[in-house]
């Protein structure tokens, strides 16, 4: 574990905290609980393809942590960590066949399954599986929401590859 | 796989999402059991969906009367005696909206069971 990689994890967690508080900060735009942009992710996607998965993981696991103390809300905690959780596993398993330019694209399908996830946690927690019929709407934010912060990642990815190619695969 | 496949499928299921979406939406109309209370107490629960007539409800409090309006899936507070009528202008009664109040008559008119009943057990919609 390099010094300086876990500096920038440290400082990306940081950026996320504040991307995620600002956030819950703002009202919803729906009524339906579960649509929001999610910009927190783009740190993980960028931390994904810059450092690593171990220092992504920790910094997903940071941010949901914190940010749950931070909002002051302990029923999110339950749902973030269920969406973040499984959309992670996904982007860990489809990483390989997303290169730099399609991360878009891979943004997306983790941002459908942190929804899921989320619905998931929320069918379970209140035992009511009429829930699922939120899922077309969730799926909709989530591609929406998705293509958003996969953009800001993979834009940001690109530009500082001109600086230091070797570092990022 | 390449890039514009991609965009294929995912505008694909963003159609397909929509159009389910629209198909949830009409096949299960949200119960619309509405209450009216006068001091507290329950004068009448009336399902809007079931609602064929037009009919017209009379209620007297202090203030004078409250003529409440009711058709199919519709109720509003058609005129009151009070002075700032505010129920009046509050129009008819909305699914997540407030429900219709005449303080001065202490007349309140709203959902039985809120349609958005699963956002609130989750703790949602802060």
């Amino acid at each position: 574990m390099k010094i300086k990689n876990l500096i920038l994890t440290a400082i990306l967690t940081a950026m996320a905290l504040v991307a995620f508080t600002i956030e819950a900060a703002i009202p919803p735009l729906t009524p339906i609980y579960g649509i929001k942009l999610g910009i927190a992710n783009v740190f993980t996607l960028f931390a994904l393809y810059a450092l690593g998965t171990r220092y992504a993981a920790a910094l997903l696991f940071l941010r949901i942590v914190l940010g749950s103390i931070f909002t002051g809300q302990a029923v999110s905690f339950i749902y973030s960590l269920a969406g973040g959780v499984l959309s992670f596993i996904l982007m860990i398993l489809l990483k390989r066949f997303f290169p730099l330019k399609q991360v878009w694209i891979l943004s997306v399908l983790c941002a459908v399954m942190h929804n899921i996830g989320q619905l998931l946690a929320a069918i379970f927690m209140t035992a009511t599986v009429q829930i699922i019929y939120y899922l077309p709407v969730l799926v909709i934010s989530g591609i929406i929401a998705g293509a958003f912060t996969g953009l800001c990642a993979q834009l940001v990815l690109m530009r500082l590859k001109k600086w230091s190619d070797s570092r990022y695969s | 796989m390449k890039t514009r496949t991609w965009i294929i499928i995912l505008s694909s299921a963003v159609i397909v999402c929509a159009v389910l979406w629209m198909f949830i939406l009409n096949s299960s109309s949200p119960s619309k059991i509405v209450g009216i209370y006068q001091d507290g107490s329950l004068v009448e629960k009336i399902d809007l969906n079931s609602v064929t007539d037009e009919r017209e409800i009379t209620l007297n409090g202090k203030f004078g009367k409250n003529i409440i309006f009711i058709s199919h899936g519709h109720i509003e507070m058609k005129s009151a005696e009070c002075p700032d009528k505010i129920c009046v202008k509050h129009g008819a009664l909305e699914i997540g909206g407030t429900p219709i109040v005449c303080l001065p008559n202490k007349v309140v008119i709203q959902f039985e069971e809120t349609p958005y009943g699963a956002d609130a057990k989750t703790g949602a919609a802060e």
